[in-house]
């Protein structure tokens, strides 16, 4: 097979649902997806590719009976936030190899049954057992930014502010209102830097693709390039903030296998967990040099009507995080640009989309993993 | 060096001379690194045991203001590269973050096990 490509996509309600159990957002996505894929007979499907973080053993098998999806293998992944991301790499790859003729991927994750507020810190994990929270790894970003290249608190309320926007016009999205950079700076401190309005929401959601060969379909998205790749060792001898060396890595992977760069982009869909995750991420892509993040979000280039938005689905911030569910969110989002179907936030005349999840928190390390995804061209 | 608690935060030692935070050190590259190891991550050689300097920089921070299980907010954390050692996570007083580049000396544990760090020069 020369090219892998994404015949369908579908997701849940974004939101705290906590009365809604992944057997019933699981029936939405992929329910979504096979209609979108025009899949009527689901022994179409040679494999399922899942993911989920917190999921219970069998989560997936226990949602995917009641599609009468059974039989065929079905392989359950975890890699942080860029869970469901990895599900679609492995899924390409295995289109790719022949292994499976039509993979259908899954993300799924019920947040609200874990946790009430922000995750809790993995205790047996140095930095997780001293307190180290996941806004405190982001804060701890933004402090090293700020000591290598300066950091106006300005430039971070407006990753919120912009996503908060494009959100606003997305109907998926779990918080659809908008803000003022003067509301995001007044909201409540979580780490310093970062305010309430600069983390993103605990979700519970569902998210899938198909994934299959050429068959001349017209509003099939091809998969340009995917990379995957985990941290290596981050210490002592570090300078950069944590995870930039690792997405820098995976992103200039993807643009080596896809033959085109950064600038080639029409529209970008970033882990923007925490505000300052999109400044460090659109550095390491290539959209700007390393330091030059700031300018590049105040100058309007990534917001809708700028040359390359950046998170037109509100982003996790705004559409929301449901971990193992956010990186198919993406994939959904770049798909929908891409066939001119994104609605009030389309981005006119996107032919190229690229995708970046990151998943981390593990101490020692630059991140548990990364993937970046190039569609269409 | 036990690690039967299974509590994989650094430790330190007090003796006469101080505070020491423990480790290990490859005997063949140097790499200094306070998990516990059996191999060096690095090169794979054969590490022993070791003693770093309680003294560092600040290499980033931040003031934790929400509730985490074990932890009463607001608390200020950050990473300090010890002189010749690893980087650790430490604990520092109140709610003000030491900046990056501000040199700190890693004075013990609290009594739930999370390294301790005050401003270099200054009192415990």
């Amino acid at each position: 097979m020369s090219a892998a490509f994404v015949h369908g996509v579908g997701t849940s309600r974004f939101g705290r649902q906590p009365g809604v159990g992944a057997p019933s957002l699981v029936q939405q996505a992929v329910t979504e997806a096979l209609d979108d894929a025009g899949v009527d007979d689901v022994r179409e499907l040679d494999a399922v590719f899942a993911g989920t973080v917190f999921g219970a053993p069998g989560t997936a098998q226990r949602a995917l009976q009641l599609l009468g999806i059974t039989g065929v293998p079905i392989l359950t992944f975890e890699n942080a936030c860029a869970t469901s991301s990895t599900a679609l790499h492995e899924a390409r790859h295995a289109v790719l190899s022949g292994r499976f003729g039509r993979v259908l991927c899954l993300g799924v994750e019920t947040m609200t049954l874990h946790f009430s507020g922000p995750i809790t810190p993995e205790e047996t994990d140095a930095e997780g057992r001293a307190g180290l929270a996941l806004p405190g790894v982001y804060a701890m970003v933004a402090s090293r930014y700020e000591h290598l290249y300066g950091l106006e608190p300005k430039a971070l309320a407006a990753v919120s502010v912009k996503n908060r926007r494009h959100g606003a016009l997305n109907p998926r999205a779990q918080h659809g209102a908008e803000v003022t950079a003067e509301e995001v700076l007044a909201s409540r401190m979580v780490a310093d830097p970062l305010t309430l309005l600069q983390c993103c929401d605990i979700s519970d959601a569902a998210t899938a693709a198909v994934i299959g060969g050429e068959r001349g379909v017209g509003r099939d998205v091809r998969i340009a390039a995917s990379a995957l790749r985990s941290g290596e060792l981050w210490d002592h001898r570090s300078t950069h903030p944590w995870g930039y060396e690792l997405m820098a890595g995976v992103a200039a992977d993807a643009w080596h296998e896809a033959g085109i760069g950064p600038g080639d982009v029409d529209v970008f869909e970033v882990h923007d967990a925490f505000t300052i995750g999109e400044i460090t991420a659109t550095e390491a892509l290539g959209i700007t040099e390393p330091g030059g993040g700031c300018d590049l979000v105040l100058s309007g280039h990534t917001a809708l009507g700028g040359r390359q938005p950046v998170n037109p689905s509100g982003g996790l911030l705004s559409r929301g995080h449901p971990l193992g569910a956010t990186g198919l969110a993406q994939v959904a989002e770049a798909v929908w640009q891409l066939r001119g179907e994104a609605g009030a936030r389309q981005v006119e005349g996107a032919r190229v989309a690229a995708v970046e999840t990151m998943g981390g928190g593990t101490a020692g390390i630059d991140g548990n993993g990364c993937v970046v995804v190039v569609l269409g061209g | 060096m036990s690690t039967t608690t299974g509590d994989p935060r650094p430790r330190v030692r007090t003796g006469p001379d101080g505070v020491a935070v423990l480790g290990w050190r490859c005997t063949g590259c140097g790499y200094p690194v306070a998990q516990a190891v059996l191999r060096c991550p690095l090169c794979r050689g054969p590490v022993a045991e070791s003693a770093f300097s309680p003294e560092g920089e600040v290499w980033a921070s931040t003031c934790l203001r929400v509730r985490v299980p074990g932890h009463t907010p607001p608390y200020a954390v950050a990473y300090v590269v010890l002189d010749d050692g690893p980087r650790v996570l430490v604990h520092t007083p109140g709610d003000r973050p030491l900046p990056p580049s501000t040199r700190a000396r890693v004075t013990g544990t609290s009594g739930t096990g999370d390294l301790l760090a005050v401003p270099a020069g200054e009192e415990s």
